[in-house]
């Protein structure tokens, strides 16, 4: 849509500061991307790729750095924090959309909003102080006097429950993105057109069944994109984990247990990294997490704008 | 011939968030087997009326109704009604085709199956029954698993009547079926209706006079809430009884 | 017992579940506030902003120096992030419209608005620490300012793409170039959109730890000097939060306080901007 002629030297010079200030982004993302891939290419070289990833060495004595440790406190703890917090974040978008009264959206939807404007870090020191001692006094035993003398299952809820483990940094983390997803899920409820769920009902449909066999499918690749841009935020997330983790380098079958992610170890031990290859090897495990969470809100965006797509046309 | 009446409003009264007077006193009787049209200028209330029929304005908070709807002895809007049971026996129709993210088969079963009907057989034999009502059969019967969205604009506005019919109705509401057609597509629609009054009974609210016309035994005009005339079809558009119909169906506004 | 009665059993089974969902969602929002509102208002005193930190583990002192440091770094933050960011959004919504471009910039803005912070800050580290061999607030300002820039250039972008195209096109008619359309004509027409988006850029990173932990780092002490190690509140809590003392524990929760209500009110603020320009959207 090509206007004007272009003639105006202002208009010109404008023209050329407004682009330049939009290709930051491009530059930025480019820059960080560089100078991460140089700062840890010294940790490349040595530890190689998937070596790198497979293993479980993390020793700053020794000088030996892997990111298995890491990579499985990542995945448990996001993993967990989406499976606790997806039902929860669903039923929420669900009374939202179908259930709650007029008055009663607005001040909900606000309250939602709020909760995902709270700092991580605000998160962070309530786990620490609120919520891993009643973990660790209630429900931490209250799960090994149940599940944990399930045969298998029970090797979850081994150990002594101390309230600063993978279970109760999930149980935050997932208290962080049930907002996001929650609201993400409203926005592609909100999406079926109102004369589709209407014929619904025109059949004898019960709430319920507009819900299940309209709603979701006519909007499951947003939800499903909402759940993976929560994923995305879930990997990224370090100050709602930082204080209840423990940092430790170990891999353990019971979620008692204290881990360490690629967050969490970034925040406690890069200003401690007294040597260039741990330094490099944190620059990587920097690197790994950019690209992780990259792909990630990639694909979470792609959903997304074919979610709008779909209803725009 | 009148025949009997399946439906009658009396003294209906319609509010929209208890404040909007939508509907004012109507009177209107609806003849089994017969085809009744609403016509009248936008905002006139034809398809509030209509929505009323199957309690479609409970969705929405705050909306409250006046008066009575008679429907097999009983009035359709007292609140003990469940209007679950209501609508599977009063269907509808809307103004554009509304298929279910779906193949083209589920789309019909889909009523069927929420009513607890599982077998293969029966579904298999109902669906095909509804898409032969619906002139829908010949045409999609070797895509019955495709999904429902690959079809035509017309093609789906058939299916979706199929699907009001698979639940075997004994009315059927139309609100305005034809809008987003073509006219060839139309004509296929306004046959199917004519071809339906048999088994259901009809209301279509309709933009189009001539459509009215064409396919209505019994036509209502409305204006601004009130029910202006009500009449058969052939009365009110060669000799209306109120000024104002005669004004509208000549063209003079609306 | 009927299939319609077991259809309206599952139904109402079903919405309860969802109801309680959304209660279990609320009750934490409650919890959590009302949490940090306990615990952080026992330790809120008047000397909390007007001192200096006490030395560690005696009691006494405030975080004054973390107060002010927090300050000047979002301050700066916003001086560099706010100004990229407003005609970033400008160069999508205006002179690329609809080009591929544009599209392609407004996608990776997203996607960089939920990059991981932490990773932003090891960025900084390397080019901004390293290199002069001391932490700075410099840095920390940059880092947030980095944050700051996807929020504010998308949200301007949308804001423009509301304003309607025929208000450019009468500017046009009337003879004026297109960068005094933009500026007289639907920089004000969008204003409070905008406003809104700078509002909530600064809620955004005024809670922000993870970029500031190798940037700006901390300092004990009062220091204006954007070339030195500087405090920060969050980065202050986190210290004093994983410290061993409880002065420093009852400051952290008053801290918390201070800067959950900043951004609480930040965010409601910029949702009543929007609701009066834009009414019920």
């Amino acid at each position: 849509m090509r206007v004007l002629l272009r003639k105006n030297p202002v208009d010109l010079l404008f023209l050329t500061i407004t682009a330049i200030a939009s290709a930051t982004v491009l530059v930025l993302i480019a820059g960080i991307l560089y100078v991460l891939f140089l700062k840890s290419s010294l940790a490349i070289e040595k530890f190689g790729i998937l070596n790198f990833i497979f293993s479980t060495d993390w020793d700053p004595v020794r000088q030996i750095f892997g990111a298995a440790t890491t990579l499985f406190g990542t995945a448990v703890t996001t993993i967990l924090a989406l499976f606790f917090a997806i039902p929860v974040a669903i039923g929420t978008a669900i009374f939202i959309t179908e259930i709650a009264p007029n008055f009663m959206k607005g001040p909900i939807g606000i309250a939602i909003e709020l909760l995902a404007a709270i700092p991580s870090i605000i998160y962070g020191m309530w786990g620490l102080f609120t919520l891993a001692p009643i973990m660790a006094e209630y429900i931490e035993p209250a799960l090994q006097n149940t599940l944990g003398k399930v045969p298998l299952l029970g090797a979850l809820f081994a150990g002594t429950p101390m309230g600063i483990d993978l279970f109760t940094a999930s149980i935050i983390l997932s208290i962080m993105i049930i907002p996001f997803t929650a609201s993400i899920a409203r926005d592609s409820f909100n999406l079926t057109p109102a004369i589709v769920k209407e014929s619904a009902y025109a059949i004898g449909a019960t709430k319920w069944e507009v819900v299940k066999n309209v709603i979701l499918p006519y909007s499951k690749s947003g939800v499903f994109g909402g759940i993976i841009l929560s994923l995305g935020r879930a990997l990224g997330e370090t100050m709602a984990v930082a204080f209840v983790l423990g940092n430790n380098h170990q891999i353990s079958s019971s979620l008692f247990h204290a881990a360490s992610t690629i967050t969490v170890t970034l925040a406690n031990e890069f200003t401690e990294a007294d040597t260039d290859i741990y330094l490099s090897s944190l620059f990587y495990l920097a690197l790994i997490l950019f690209v992780m969470s990259f792909i990630a809100l990639a694909v979470a965006k792609i959903f997304l704008l074919r979610a709008q797509k779909r209803y725009s046309a | 011939m009148n025949g009997l009446k399946e439906l009658e409003a009396k003294q209906l009264n319609f509010y929209y968030s208890g404040k909007v007077h939508a509907l004012k006193d109507i009177n209107l009787p609806v003849y089994k087997n017969a085809v009744t049209a609403l016509i009248g200028p936008s905002g006139c209330g034809k398809t509030t009326l209509l929505r009323c029929f199957n309690r479609m304005h409970d969705l929405y908070q705050g909306n409250k109704y006046g008066g009575e709807i008679i429907f097999k002895g009983g009035n359709i809007l007292a609140s003990e009604i469940d209007v679950i049971d209501l609508r599977s026996r009063i269907g509808m129709v809307f103004q554009k085709p509304t298929p279910f993210p779906m193949s083209i088969f589920d789309n019909i079963a889909y009523g069927l199956r929420i009513r607890g009907i599982k077998k293969k057989l029966e579904l298999s034999q109902r669906v095909e029954k509804a898409l032969n009502h619906a002139a829908l059969w010949n045409e999609v019967k070797d895509k019955l698993q495709t999904n429902s969205y690959n079809l035509s604009g017309g093609q789906q506005q058939r299916l979706v009547i199929a699907r009001a019919l698979a639940v075997e109705p004994e009315v059927l509401l139309f609100d305005e079926p034809t809008s987003a057609l073509d006219p060839i597509s139309t004509g296929k629609i306004e046959e199917l209706v004519v071809n339906l009054k048999d088994e259901v009974t009809i209301i279509i609210v309709t933009h189009n006079m001539q459509q009215a016309a064409r396919i209505s035994d019994w036509t209502g005009f409305m204006m601004l809430g009130d029910l202006i005339e009500f009449d058969k079809t052939d009365k009110i558009f060669t000799n209306p009884s109120q000024k104002l119909t005669e004004d509208y169906i000549t063209g003079r506004f609306g | 017992m009927t299939r319609e009665h077991i259809r309206k059993i599952q139904s109402f089974t079903a919405l309860s579940l969802s109801t309680l969902a959304a209660v279990i969602g609320l009750v934490w929002l409650v919890f959590i506030l009302g949490d940090i509102f306990v615990h952080g208002m026992g330790a809120l005193k008047l000397s909390l902003f007007t001192k200096d930190p006490a030395p560690a583990g005696i009691e006494g002192g405030g975080l004054r120096n973390a107060f002010i440091g927090q300050l000047i770094i979002t301050f700066f933050a916003t001086l560099i992030g706010v100004p990229i960011g407003i005609l970033g959004g400008t160069f999508l919504a205006e002179y690329a419209r609809g080009k591929k471009i544009a599209q392609l910039i407004s996608i990776l803005s997203d996607i960089m608005v939920s990059v991981p912070s932490i990773v932003i800050g090891t960025f900084i580290y390397a080019i901004m620490v390293k290199p002069f061999g001391h932490f700075n607030g410099w840095a920390g300002a940059v880092a947030l300012a980095i944050i700051m820039i996807p929020v504010v250039l998308r949200t301007t972008e949308d804001m423009l793409r509301l304003v309607p195209w025929t208000l450019r096109e009468a500017a046009f008619a009337l003879g004026a170039p297109y960068y005094k359309v933009i500026i007289q004509i639907v920089y004000r027409g969008a204003s409070a959109g905008i406003l809104t988006g700078i509002l909530l850029s600064i809620a955004r990173v005024a809670g922000e730890t993870a970029p500031l932990l190798f940037t700006s780092f901390n300092n004990s002490f009062f220091s204006t000097n954007m070339n030195e190690p500087m405090a920060s509140l969050t980065v202050t809590i986190f210290q004093y939060a994983m410290g061993p003392y409880d002065s420093w524990h009852s400051q952290a929760w008053a801290a918390s306080l201070v800067i959950t209500i900043f951004i609480l009110v930040l965010t409601i603020l910029g949702r009543i901007f929007i609701k009066w320009r834009f009414g019920n959207k």
